[in-house]
């Protein structure tokens, strides 16, 4: 029976909502719901709650349904307001978090002109438009935001250095091209509130006084393109792109996947054509960017808050967030935590806000947390009073990122997660740089051989060498980056590392080379079943596990019934 | 507007838009660097040219970074050289290639072996014996007595037998040695003594003599060669033949003085008072004894072969003979008592033929004509019974591994056995008989300063076997010349020629597939090796004629299409090569995996070695902004990264062969695919 109370029924149906198995709950939800509008929303941020339902009622109040099975109970239950299978923000996230750049993002349908403009979209496009260029500069300027791709460079500045510019032909380019591992603000935000994205860059144009709007995206984002190819259809037959009677050009650039073409002067070569690989710089790109023409580059967070801080003026902005960041900043969960998602926190909230108290994770269970990706570095647990900004993260060897935030927990290996990060990194250099190319690679090797078993305490000064010319000596931020995880964990973790090389030994019980399976006879019912799940035949018919066969490839592990085998470090059985 | 900045302290300034590497030359500092090339746009790859910005502590490509006003840069500071340094180190980590042939890298003088064979493979006798003669100033010596050090590693052993280098050495010398001769520089007014005429001495000499130096050899024999005339028999140096050599240093300018001995008839500190700088020569002339009663009843073999040399190839017939001992100078002995006319000669040694020191061939000649050998047999005892010297011996059997890799014999409990005969001689080894006042090594060799130096003490080098023991003739003549660079560079201030101690080598034939070969030229000869033209056996046991003749100019062409030309096509101006020498490069600083070796052949003249690329990308902009064509691209990320054609289908047809992209390279990662 379908409740008289609901006026409509928003379904998250973006990358994630999809991915969850959203599509089959919508089809279920439109067959089922009657008259009542069925709307595809964007992203809420709650990953781990998806598909996620959420039933409008008439009062404008809304009951949520997370976790939602494409099944017609779910459906009918959902339809009935039925208390099963409901859906509310934990309370400590609701408490901590600040949502503000994502305050559209799963509330409107991200193809609907009408749902944005409704709820106050265009209005900081339409502000803007009313004051002198210099004006909305100076407002950015007010409004202390620093670029969110990582770098944190003065937006008010960087626009500044463009408008002062004397060229017809000046070009924006929004850098979509989100490349790292476990980071996915952008992408959500393109797909969810695309308008949002566009307007910060009408409004950067009008401020400039840029003829040319390319947004550069990386393909592995089909959703994000199309919803903002709507949008900039919707925004040309509403005129929108018309600025002092000047028609902006206003187009997407899908990139091919590089990893370094987040690096403003590889997407500039990706942009014309060419290889996507930095040079150097000076010319800077507002000197000389796309096609030898002035160029400003933002990233895509960093223009979803600029029709925020020309809707409330950028004094008020700045009331959010610390002296070393101002408003605030999406973050990507992943990891080891209990919520994985989205999350969009004041500046200056420390890493256990984040991570214990809106992630979920278990403070006895963590051990670390990685910021910035494979550019970052992790900060162990005993630092995570600190609040999360530019400045205190670099100060910890860290970065702030694009906003990735992996939780790590004590049953992972600090030295298999550098290599992992390195293992991308050193995949990814363009193969230009020496330092890069060749010292990330040596890098590598060795970490591959100190997981092996086959490190020797040398290799750890070799590292550290290594990593820190390898910063040194490279052209763009991939290369100076590449190495901090490795230098990061080195730093904080060196006893894991001198487990390794001297003991051969993995605490973490992580690197198969320096792992023990064994099979606990007091725990043991005799099922056979490991036995028969094992592909090498290493278990004996008396349950022993022959270490020698043994692939560590945990099928008996995992398919122990009484939990009576386990991975141990080696040397610990003895 | 020039702009005013600092250079290691020192104000320089630069004009607008120079890099700081431009401002930097002009300044008399040359910065090295590998990426860039003036006719293209920067490249800012390779990273070998950082300098580092002092206030900001940052690292600057100086091919690219232009100066600020006022900025301090720092160009030589021990950091930045140790940051160039590892830049070339993980460059040559990923670098496959031979700098050398496997066959220099093993030649004790690095003759350069592949450029002299070529010259003397196409006839260019001269120029072939002038490149020997840069490293080897005995080539018709050594082109006789070498035990080849460089056919060992030959990579024709592969598939069969190596390349006749030493030959090639012979034919060259024995054709042009009256004609040739070298440049001799003016006089520059200083003088070397060096006592001691054989190959070490002579060596020294005649590289000095080469620097303008006026040079005296004393020698204690009456004639020149040491070792070479007095221990080498005539049948495999003929006297006549050294003593061209010997006339040749002579027509040089090198003043010879026969007859006298240090602490004899010369005393050293007169020399050292006299001369700019001394060279001890004075080879090992000292027999070890048999280390056995009766050892004095044995003739020393070094005596033995002596007498015999000064008494023009005479002697009396020595009956049966023992010679105890398995290295060249019991062969020479064992050799020479059968010319002398004796039909029973018999080589006793303690371990088997495997383990003999002699070379393989002089054990082969000795057996053809009639030497029998006795293994694992030792003396224990030597006595005389009436006219007749009675050995005792005991049986032997290899044990555990020595100190030297081979297995040590043991005596066999209860063995003993004797063997009769007219004449018993020991060739088990030879010393240094060093003069007073000169310090010794734990050998009782003269003491240098440290491995591969000559330097002893102040003004006194020592060379060849009295520095290191009994070795062979080309490594005297590499000593020698070692002592005449060292002496250049003490007393004349001239730098040493980098000995170019990089060498990248694909590795030795003995760890390689014949697939792993390469070869670039398309007229390999697959030939046998060229058959020695012996005399027949009976002469060769009843004279000491020369045992085999030279090679023709004809079987010269023809071996030398034999040879693969190993050596990398660029080694000459390779720039990675000479940057890594100069910043003092440590071989396997960085070792790990490298790209496979991938040559692409497809071009008829022109050859692609991926794994000689540095990935400078310098060739892909020449052909793009100078050439206008396009051609060649980088490929693929990371480590994986390199260059390539479109399509991966090789350079089209409409690649105009104009070589801009192999001047450009700075490796040999481009190049001509025939070697000229």
């Amino acid at each position: 029976m379908i409740s008289p109370d609901i006026k409509q029924i928003k379904i998250g149906l973006v990358s994630c909502g999809i991915a969850a198995g959203g599509e089959a709950v919508y089809e279920k939800l439109v067959a089922a719901a009657g008259n009542i509008p069925v709307i595809k929303v964007g992203c809420l941020g709650h990953c781990y709650a998806e598909p996620l339902v959420e039933a409008v009622l008439n009062d404008g109040s809304s009951i949520f349904y997370g976790n939602v099975p494409g099944k017609d109970e779910a459906i009918e239950n959902i339809l009935s307001l039925g208390e099963a299978g409901r859906f509310s923000v934990p309370e400590k996230r609701r408490e901590k978090e600040c949502v503000k750049v994502l305050a559209f993002a799963g509330r409107i349908d991200p193809t609907s002109f009408e749902d944005y403009v409704s709820g106050g979209g265009y209005d900081g496009l339409k502000k803007a438009l009313t004051m002198p260029p210099e004006a909305v500069i100076e407002e950015v300027k007010i409004s202390g935001l620093r670029g969110r791709g990582g770098g944190g460079f003065s937006t008010g500045m960087k626009w500044s250095f463009l408008a002062a510019k004397d060229s017809a032909e000046k070009v924006i380019v929004c850098n979509a091209d989100e490349g790292d591992p476990g980071a996915f603000m952008d992408r959500s935000l393109m797909e969810s509130v695309p308008h949002q994205v566009l307007e910060g860059m009408l409004i950067a144009a009008y401020a400039t006084c840029a003829a040319k709007l390319i947004i550069y995206c990386r393909a592995e984002y089909p959703m994000a393109i199309a919803n903002l190819n709507i949008a900039i259809d919707q925004i040309k037959a509403n005129k929108l792109n018309i600025i002092d009677g000047r028609e902006i050009d206003i187009y997407i650039k899908e990139g091919a996947g590089a990893f370094v073409c987040g690096e403003e002067t590889a997407l500039i070569a990706s942009l014309e054509g060419q290889r996507g690989m930095p040079r150097f710089r000076p010319p800077f790109p507002t000197d000389s960017g796309y096609m030898g023409k002035p160029t400003m580059i933002n990233n895509v967070e960093t223009f979803g808050n600029i029709p925020l801080i020309l809707r409330e003026g950028g004094a008020e902005f700045a009331k959010v967030g610390t002296e070393g960041g101002r408003g605030t900043k999406i973050f990507a969960l992943a990891g080891d935590l209990e919520y994985p998602g989205l999350v969009e926190v004041p500046m200056g909230t420390t890493i256990s806000e984040i991570v214990f108290d809106i992630g979920g994770a278990d403070p006895e269970k963590v051990k670390a947390v990685q910021t910035g990706g494979p550019s970052g570095g992790c900060i162990p647990k005993a630092m995570f009073d600190t609040p999360v900004d530019y400045d205190s993260l670099r100060s910890l060897g860290a970065i702030m990122g694009s906003g990735g935030m992996i939780v790590i927990g004590n049953d992972r290996c600090m030295v298999e997660t550098a290599r992992y990060f390195l293992d991308f990194t050193h995949r990814e250099s363009c193969g230009k740089c020496t330092f890069c190319r060749v010292g990330t690679t040596r890098m590598f090797e060795i970490l591959e051989r100190i997981v092996a078993g086959k490190g020797k305490v040398e290799d750890l000064d070799t590292l550290e060498e290594l990593g820190s010319k390898v910063k040194a000596g490279s052209l763009c931020g991939l290369g100076q980056t590449a190495p901090n995880p490795v230098l990061a964990t080195l730093r904080y973790y060196r006893d894991e590392y001198l487990e390794h090389v001297n003991e051969k030994s993995c605490r973490a019980a992580q690197c198969n080379a320096l792992v023990d399976i064994v099979l606990d006879q007091s725990k043991c019912v005799k099922c056979k079943l490991c036995i028969k799940s094992c592909p090498v035949e290493a278990v004996s018919a008396d349950f022993i596990i022959d270490p020698d066969k043994c692939t560590r490839c945990n099928s008996c592990v995992d398919i122990c019934p009484k939990h009576a085998i386990a991975r141990i470090p080696k040397g610990e059985n003895k | 507007m020039s702009i005013e900045f600092f250079l290691d302290g020192k104000a320089v300034s630069a004009e607008p838009g120079q890099t700081i590497m431009d401002a930097a030359k002009a300044n008399g500092i040359v910065i090295p660097g590998l990426c860039g090339d003036p006719r293209i746009s920067k490249t800012t790859s390779c990273f070998v040219c950082v300098v580092k910005d002092k206030k900001t502590g940052k690292f600057l490509p100086s091919c690219s970074a232009r100066p600020a006003p006022g900025q301090e840069i720092e160009v030589t500071t021990p950091e930045v050289l140790d940051m160039r340094r590892t830049a070339l180190e993980l460059l040559l980590s990923e670098h496959t290639g031979d700098c050398e042939a496997p066959c220099t890298i093993a030649c004790p003088a690095h003759a350069q072996v592949e450029e002299y064979v070529r010259l003397i493979a196409n006839g260019e006798f001269e120029k072939g014996l002038a490149v020997i003669k840069e490293r080897i100033p005995m080539p018709m010596s050594v082109g006789r007595v070498s035990p080849r050090f460089c056919e060992k590693q030959c990579r024709r052993n592969i598939d069969g037998k190596p390349v006749a280098i030493n030959e090639f050495k012979r034919l060259a010398a024995d054709l042009c040695y009256d004609s040739f001769m070298e440049e001799i520089p003016a006089d520059c007014g200083k003088k070397v003594a060096v006592v001691g005429g054989g190959p070490a001495g002579l060596a020294a000499a005649y590289y000095l003599r080469l620097q303008g130096v006026a040079v005296t050899v004393f020698d204690a024999q009456d004639d020149f060669g040491g070792m070479t005339r007095y221990g080498i028999p005539e049948y495999r140096l003929p006297k006549a033949i050294l003593s061209k050599e010997v006339a040749h240093f002579a027509q040089m300018g090198i003043e010879l003085v026969p007859g006298k001995k240090l602490g004899e008839n010369l005393d050293l500190a007169e020399l050292k008072a006299a001369y700019d700088a001394v060279v001890i020569a004075i080879g090992c002339w000292k027999a070890s004894g048999l280390r056995c009663e009766g050892e004095e009843l044995a003739t020393p073999g070094i005596e033995f072969l002596h007498s015999v040399a000064v008494n023009n190839n005479t002697g009396k017939n020595p009956g049966r003979t023992l010679v105890i001992g398995g290295g060249n100078t019991a062969m020479d002995c064992v050799r020479t008592s059968v010319r002398l006319g004796s039909s029973d000669v018999t080589c006793i040694y303690r371990r088997t033929e495997a383990e003999m020191p002699a070379e393989k061939i002089e054990i082969a000649e000795a057996k053809e004509e009639g030497v029998k050998f006795q293994f694992l047999t030792a003396p224990v005892k030597l006595e005389k019974r009436g006219t007749k010297l009675i050995l005792t011996c005991l049986k032997m059997e290899l044990g555990e591994p020595d100190a030297s890799g081979r297995r040590k014999p043991v005596a066999v409990p209860g063995s003993e056995f004797e063997i009769e005969a007219d004449t018993v001689i020991s060739a088990i080894g030879q010393g240094t008989d060093a003069p007073a006042g000169v310090p010794v090594d734990r050998y009782g060799n003269l003491a240098v300063k440290a491995e591969n130096t000559t330097r002893v003490e102040d003004k006194i080098y020592a060379a060849g076997d009295c520095a290191y023991g009994a070795r062979t003739v080309v490594e005297a003549l590499a000593s020698g010349r070692l002592a005449a660079l060292e002496i250049a560079e003490d007393i004349l201030n001239k730098a040493m020629p980098a000995e170019n101690s990089i060498f990248i080598s694909r590795g030795s034939w003995q760890e390689m597939s014949q697939d792993e070969v390469v070869v670039l030229r398309n007229d390999l000869s697959s030939e046998p090796r060229v058959e020695l033209k012996f005399i027949p056996l009976e002469e060769r046991k009843n004279s000491f004629k020369e045992v085999c003749a030279t090679i023709t100019p004809e079987e010269a062409a023809s071996e030398g299409k034999r040879c693969i030309e190993c050596s990398c096509s660029d080694k000459s101006d390779c720039k990675l090569r000479k940057f890594a020498d100069e910043a003092g490069c440590r071989k396997n600083a960085y070792a790990g995996e490298r790209q496979l070796a991938s040559y692409d052949l497809r071009h008829p003249d022109i050859v692609q070695d991926r794994g000689k690329c540095i990935k400078c990308t310098v060739c892909v902009k020449v052909c793009k902004e100078v050439v206008n064509q396009s051609l060649l691209s980088l490929q693929k990320r990371g480590f994986q990264a390199n260059i390539g054609t479109a399509f991966n289908q090789g350079l089209p047809l409409s690649c105009k062969d104009c070589g801009a992209c192999i001047e450009s390279c700075p490796t040999g990662a481009l190049d001509w695919r025939k070697k000229r």
